[in-house]
């Protein structure tokens, strides 16, 4: 007799925000294997960009591959043009980037931490974490006019000037949510009955997270230390202030301190963005069409987002390749869930940060 | 007594599903069920259970991977229900619109009460679109609980009342409701 059950999540369930499916089969309650299966969401963006779309209005169009790291995706597309245009953006435009990008990798972290908690059983931190991430939406919609998609950043520079009071407003509910983050770091640390649900539970090791190119706070709570931001000079990143943030142990519990570590460090770098902002005009003009090759890479708060793209010299281009960071960490999802208790699933599943409409594109 | 009538309207409870949408829509979603915006306050739950769910809040345009999906949760609900379409490409496709793998909007599948428009939605318009769809769930399932008349009026006749040829036919049956 077969002495195994096979249970699905998904592509439906309470604790997915999307639809993916996982087939565990487990003996008991252990897990034994897992299958995924990830492709609910494909839309076929990389087709529209080369058919569909001309080069300047792809920054927009590529941001809604994931609402999540918008940013991101807009900025690397951005990046690759510029590189391909030719042309030298000022100072001031890449220091705004910077500093929505480090916005942006605020609330998405925000949004792991306290959707970890909701699936731990822990509701009423949820809760918590949710409202003070509402003080970091606020200034998003004051400095660019929209609260999740911002539309930003455009070939050239970005859209929209910052002024003294949006300055003022963002460093005072900084300085808030500061406050707040350093008492979740407290709670998440000493916290009893949150340890039960996180400590040791789902944890990876350094080989192993060096063996299946692990990517992100996932890597870097292994001890692994891979950050983008640290290899590339597109943008000063670490003229603000930048620092690697990596804990040893790999278990839910690492990864959830790597990612309080890594608001403080963006929080951080906002401040410093703001008072080193040099003066001078957010747009120049690059004329021509693109025409070669290009590769860029990014930190996504998930981790490393690649971005090819190829023009032959007319409005539309050639190829446009997207790379995202969930994609390359499916085989450490697979491995990490072997061996676990079928009801941490969920906790692990939300601890990961999966972005499945970045994957499927 | 546990009056059904009188509480559905009370509290009505959320069934979400992704249909291929690039997530702006679902966190916000979220927000707009945290302390902030509070759309709980209303009395809505978020269940993962269509059996067990009034109000359908869908998200994307539908791709073809997750249509039968939609349609499968869509039957699974009981009577009464409203469906909500979150955002621009819920709606229309928005910028999704005539890619390959992509049906433009969900209103070509299942039918629709609130279109909410915006990419990505904010949390203000949810909790419009959602006070709307508890009004329409309150009207169907007024509608749901009226009485039909098979009968048609007695004829009185020199005080005596007829009760003979009062049945409607089948046909007749609209049109007296």
């Amino acid at each position: 007799m077969k002495k195994t059950i096979n249970i699905p999540l998904g592509s439906q369930h309470i604790s997915l925000l999307e639809p993916v499916r996982f087939k565990f089969e487990c003996e008991n309650e252990k897990i034994i294997s897992v299958d995924s299966d990830v492709g609910f969401v494909h839309r076929g963006i990389e087709r529209a960009c080369t058919t569909k779309f001309k080069f300047d209005a792809i920054g927009y169009v590529v941001a809604r591959v994931c609402g999540l790291c918008a940013i991101t995706h807009s900025l690397s597309y951005t990046a690759a043009v510029e590189k391909l245009l030719g042309g030298e953006i000022t100072k001031k435009a890449k220091y705004l980037r910077i500093l929505l990008l480090e916005l942006d990798r605020i609330h998405s972290h925000m949004l792991c931490l306290s959707h970890t908690c909701e699936n731990a059983g822990f509701e009423a931190m949820f809760m918590r974490i949710m409202g003070d991430r509402e003080l970091v939406m606020e200034i998003q919609e004051l400095l660019t006019g929209n609260r999740v998609q911002f539309d930003y950043i455009n070939i050239g520079g970005v859209n929209r000037d910052i002024n003294s009071e949006v300055a003022k407003k963002i460093i005072e509910n900084l300085y808030e949510v500061k406050q707040r983050v350093l008492g979740y770091m407290d709670e998440f640390t000493n916290n009893w009955s949150l340890s039960l649900k996180f400590k040791g539970i789902g944890a990876l090791s350094l080989d192993d997270a060096y063996m299946f190119n692990a990517i992100g706070p996932l890597a870097r709570a292994s001890g692994l230390n891979i950050d983008v931001r640290n290899e590339i000079d597109y943008l000063p990143f670490n003229e603000v202030g930048f620092a690697m943030q990596t804990q040893s142990e790999g278990d839910i519990n690492a990864r959830n301190i790597v990612r309080l570590h890594e608001i403080l460090n963006s929080i951080l770098m906002c401040e410093n963005v703001l008072s080193g902002l040099p003066e001078g005009a957010i747009f120049t003009k690059l004329k021509g069409k693109p025409n070669g090759e290009a590769i860029v890479r990014f930190e996504a708060p998930r981790g490393e987002l690649m971005y090819y793209v190829k023009g032959n010299g007319s409005a539309m281009l050639e190829r446009v390749r997207i790379k995202t960071p969930t994609f390359a960490s499916i085989p450490v999802f697979s491995h990490i869930f072997v061996g676990e208790n079928y009801a941490d699933a969920p906790a692990i599943l939300a601890s990961f940060d999966p972005c499945l409409s970045c994957t499927a594109k | 007594m546990f009056d059904l009538k009188k509480y559905r309207k009370k509290s009505p409870w959320i069934l979400h599903y992704n249909a291929g949408s690039c997530n702006g829509c679902d966190i916000e979603i979220l927000a707009s069920l945290s302390p902030k915006y509070d759309l709980e306050r209303f009395g809505v739950i978020n269940t993962g259970n269509p059996k067990q769910s009034d109000i359908f809040l869908v998200t994307g345009p539908v791709t073809y991977r997750s249509r039968e999906r939609l349609i499968e949760l869509y039957t699974q609900m009981p009577e009464p229900k409203v469906v909500v379409a979150v955002g621009s490409c819920t709606c229309t496709g928005g910028v999704f619109r005539d890619m390959y793998n992509v049906e433009d909007g969900i209103d070509r599948y299942i039918p629709v009460d609130v279109y909410i428009a915006g990419c990505a939605v904010s949390p203000e318009l949810i909790i419009d679109g959602v006070v709307k769809a508890l009004d329409i769930l309150e009207k169907k399932s007024k509608e749901m609980e009226k009485p039909l008349k098979l009968f048609k009026e007695a004829i009185s006749e020199n005080g005596v009342v007829n009760r003979r040829n009062v049945a409607l036919k089948v046909g007749e049956v609209h049109e007296e409701n």
